[in-house]
């Protein structure tokens, strides 16, 4: 391995590993800094009035005077506090609710991607045609409806008027299902919120492919490609698109940072036993460790994405391993 | 296989208006032979490559033919098309790197026409990595990406990229632009290795050394038009056409001696639009503009020869009705010009002088060619100055015949002397004397018009002379127009003596050692200025100077002179560099010896 590749692929770990550490940092120190202590934020604003005994046990029972390093050696244990609000330990409901929304969010977005760069691609490819520019008008509407707005008129439509589907939840409780029929039932309960997702992440996509990929088949390369005597398939995604790619895997990146807020949205609305129903319920019930494990996992993971994703980028353009 | 174009015409539509790129355009690509396609950028060169290839952009509009053999390549539809594309036509397209894919490997681009027609992937990249290597490549540069290649490595990588299918017809769009030498030479060699594969090669450049050595014919376009069909060996040495020699003056050779002089005036685009007539009706014409102010002035006449705004031999009749291809005199060139190509400005046949006793000038043969800069050169009393005061119509000949413009200049000046002698502008050794020190700088210059009477209005005249006055860089304040001769330096008063030869437009110029008088700074200021002159306005220059080192600079052809003889004429590059004659030989010498390397002043200090 030559010393050059070792530098492509070791600068950026090292400063997402750094980036990591200051994340933990913070999460460590910052409700330090805040007055008083958690006792205090979590009865100072109820009526509850605890005698000097029943504050110094729950202080011994939630605080965490460890230092950093103690700390950081928990968050490596998947030790990462007890639940008040839940009476359970964090990451055992963080990685109980994190499949929900890895399916909703994982699927919305790849979805979402796929959907928006193919027809971003024929949408330039077609530039100038009636159909291109109505799509093109079309995307930008939609890309200016919040999930909020789309998800509330999904709701209200399909599921409580409608009823094709149902209006909360991720599956029927309680239910004696086959493993198809569980599957089938899974599949039913996502479709409002997935299709609220996709609504709202779609049309971005689509500009930004359909942007790209106009700017690309100027380029004298695609004009080479046609010359090639390639058939036109060819040289739209071989060619063209293959270029175009690059912003869009940005776009995937920077998205997924906003998965837990996406998530809060569309999965209070649907009532999904997702991270973000999880967080929601912990802010609304101020717990504070809760909260913390959830913020912290979540931006490591947002971490871990991007990172792969720099590898991907050398992937698709050879270019890049070159920039840096 | 044999392409025929026949009148191709391809119009690009704008919002308002359209560019004519090519106007009626025939050629013929035969196996076994290099044609070349020359012009300046805008020409339509590139549009007619991308024509055949059928990639041209949706807002153009084709008419014409192009015969693939029997085929009419414009009936094709694209996918009709496709199949023919690199298999029977590939073309190597301009600017190197930017017609490579950046994310695929170069073997993979190269190898990828193989295996889209069916080639097993592994066979094909075996066949790419061996066609690269051919072509200087080595494996492990067939394998990098396209940013990872220099310049030339990257036209080596398209020409066998072009040639992986083995294609009967290659288009070549400047294929050694931005090469440095060496590579150059080598794709030079890939594209004679073609020829001798008995390919059809369209060779589309504006490199005119590359396309006098390589191409067996060469078509000169300009503004979408063929302006003339030459054999290729012509094209530096013996081009027909003004247009194809203003090029060949344009480019640096490697032994053109004389500074490189530009074309007059711009090309500009050919716009057809649309203008409300006072019928009502619209009515579409098209006409030569610039492309940014096509709307305002400056529209050339939509009829006539498209190179007269800026040919050095137009006459009144260049500017009507449209201009045919000819076949010259000598039945090797095609010339669409009016005057059947280069015109003579000066023709002289056995012309002879003598004052008494003295012989001046025995008989004597002199041509020289519209637009041209001709160097007589001798030492004094050579006749240098009388075969130029004959050639200014100041002095005649005792025998022999003079013809300007085609024509008798002993029987035009019989007929109408003054009208003559507004065609010839003269410039003298001595600008002190060449001036009345009883006329101001105004009347210097305006006495020309005052004399053939050509403005008759006083405030025209004055525009006509301040207009002079600031061609040659000099003030238009109403003091300077009021001062004397004596009031201003010597290089002053040539710049006058300039205005005043300049001032009624004349088409020949006949300069005897203008700048002699003159200390050197001053000499190579003049000098310039001269020469720009010479190329905006288009006047045939006969420069008379004893010094061969001046003349090197500024000829385009040099005579040299001596007992009143005209004892060699050539192109200037060949006077120098390879001189017939033994006394120019020793002229070039002696002018050489003057300036002998001095032994370095040591600086002690």
């Amino acid at each position: 391995m030559h010393a050059s590749d070792r530098h492509t692929w070791l600068t950026p770990v090292l400063a997402y590993l750094a980036a990591a550490l200051i994340l933990a940092f913070l999460s460590h120190s910052l409700p330090r800094m805040l007055p008083g202590d958690f006792v205090t934020a979590m009865y100072g604003a109820s009526d509850v009035t605890l005698t000097p005994q029943q504050a110094a046990d729950l202080r011994a029972l939630y605080q965490d005077d460890s230092g950093f390093m103690a700390f950081l050696g928990r968050v490596f244990c998947l030790d990462w506090g007890y639940s008040y609000a839940f009476l359970a330990p964090v990451s055992a409901l963080f990685f109980d609710a994190l499949p929900w929304t890895l399916v909703l969010m994982g699927t919305a977005h790849v979805l979402s991607s796929i959907l928006g760069f193919v027809l971003g691609v024929e949408a330039a490819w077609r530039r100038g045609t009636r159909t291109e520019k109505a799509g093109v008008g079309l995307m930008t509407v939609l890309e200016g409806i919040p999930e909020l707005c789309s998800g509330v008129l999904l709701l209200l439509v399909f599921a409580l008027n409608l009823g094709w589907f149902p209006a909360a939840g991720a599956q029927t409780a309680y239910a004696d299902y086959t493993f198809l029929q569980q599957a089938a039932d899974r599949l039913h309960h996502l479709a409002l919120p997935l299709t609220t997702l996709v609504l709202a992440y779609f049309p971005g996509n689509f500009l930004l492919a359909r942007a790209g990929m106009v700017m690309v088949m100027k380029s004298p390369f695609v004009l080479t490609a046609r010359a090639k005597g390639l058939p036109p398939i060819r040289v739209r995604y071989a060619h063209a698109a293959r270029n175009a790619l690059l912003p869009l895997v940005t776009r995937f990146g920077l998205r997924f940072a906003f998965m837990i807020t996406g998530a809060l949205v569309v999965e209070t609305l649907f009532s999904y036993p997702g991270l973000g129903t999880l967080l929601f319920n912990a802010i609304a019930m101020r717990d504070l460790p809760l909260i913390q494990g959830i913020v912290l996992a979540a931006s490591i993971m947002v971490l871990g994405i991007n990172l792969a994703l720099e590898f991907v980028y050398i992937l698709l353009d050879p270019r890049v391993a070159h920039a840096s | 296989m044999r392409i025929t174009i026949k009148k191709l015409t391809v119009q690009y539509t704008e919002d308002d208006h359209s560019l004519l790129a090519l106007d009626r355009v025939n050629l013929t690509l035969a196996p076994g032979r290099i044609t070349a396609l020359v012009g300046e950028s805008g020409s339509g060169k590139t549009t007619l490559g991308k024509a055949i290839m059928g990639l041209l952009p949706d807002n153009a509009k084709v008419k014409g033919e192009i015969f693939l053999d029997q085929d009419n390549l414009l009936a094709f539809d694209e996918a009709r098309m496709t199949p023919i594309r690199w298999a029977k036509a590939a073309m190597v397209f301009q600017n190197g790197a930017a017609n490579l894919n950046p994310v695929h490997r170069l073997k993979h681009q190269v190898a990828e026409p193989l295996i889209q027609r069916g080639t097993p992937k592994k066979q094909a990249l075996e066949l790419a990595e061996t066609r690269l290597k051919a072509m200087g490549l080595a494996r492990e540069l067939a394998d990098r990406y396209p940013h990872e290649l220099s310049g030339g490595q990257v036209q080596r990588g398209l020409l066998a990229m072009g040639l992986i299918l083995d294609p009967p017809l290659l288009i070549l769009d400047e294929p050694t632009a931005a090469l440095d030498a060496v590579t150059k030479s080598f794709v030079a060699d890939v594209i004679q290795q073609c020829r001798a594969q008995n390919k059809s090669i369209l060779l589309i450049t504006h490199d005119l050394d590359l396309a006098g050595a390589l191409a067996d014919d060469i078509a000169v376009l300009y503004l979408g038009q063929v302006m003339e069909h030459l054999p290729g060996r012509d094209l530096l040495e013996h081009p027909a056409h003004p247009y194809t020699l203003a090029l060949a003056r344009a480019f640096p050779t490697m032994d053109a001696v004389r500074d490189l002089g530009g074309i007059r005036g711009d090309a500009f685009y050919r716009m057809v639009h649309a203008h409300a007539a006072d019928n009502g009706h619209t009515h579409v014409h098209t006409h030569v503009a610039a492309p940014d102010a096509f709307h305002q002035g400056g529209h050339a006449p939509p009829e006539g020869c498209l190179f007269q705004p800026r040919c050095t031999q137009a006459i009144p009749a260049c500017s009507l009705g449209s201009v045919a291809m000819e076949i010259t005199p000598e039945g090797d060139h095609r010339v669409r010009c009016l005057r059947g190509g280069i015109a003579q400005a000066l023709h002289f046949e056995q012309v002879t002088k003598s004052y008494g006793k003295i012989t001046a000038l025995y008989p004597t043969d002199l041509t020289l060619m519209a637009g041209e800069v001709f160097c007589l050169v001798g030492e004094t009393g050579s006749g240098k100055t009388t075969l130029a005061m004959i050639a200014a119509g100041a002095v005649s000949p005792d025998q022999g015949t003079r013809f300007f413009q085609g024509r008798d200049m002993d029987l035009w000046m019989k007929k109408d002397a003054a009208a003559l002698a507004s065609r010839i502008g003269i410039i003298y050794q001595n600008p002190a004397e060449s001036v009345s020190h009883r006329l101001t700088v105004f009347e210097i210059v305006a006495e020309p018009l005052r004399i053939h009477n050509t403005v008759r209005d006083e405030s025209a005249l004055a525009d006509r002379v301040k207009a002079a006055l600031s061609d040659v860089h000099l003030s238009c304040a109403p003091e300077f127009l009021k001062r004397y001769p004596h009031e201003l330096n010597m290089g002053a008063i040539q710049r006058v003596c300039l205005a005043r030869a300049l001032v009624h437009e004349p088409d020949l110029l006949v300069a005897d050692e203008p700048t002699s008088a003159l200390d050197p700074s001053v000499q190579a200021k003049v000098l310039k200025m001269l020469l720009t002159l010479q190329i905006e306005k288009g006047v045939t220059l006969l420069f008379v100077t004893h010094n061969i080192g001046l003349a090197r600079k500024v000829a385009d052809r040099i005579g040299v002179m001596s007992g009143g003889r005209i004892i060699e004429t050539g192109p200037a590059a060949r006077i120098i560099n390879h001189p017939a004659h033994e006394y120019t030989r020793t002229l070039i010498r002696s002018a050489q010896g003057l300036i002998r390397p001095r032994a370095p002043v040591s600086s002690s200090v």
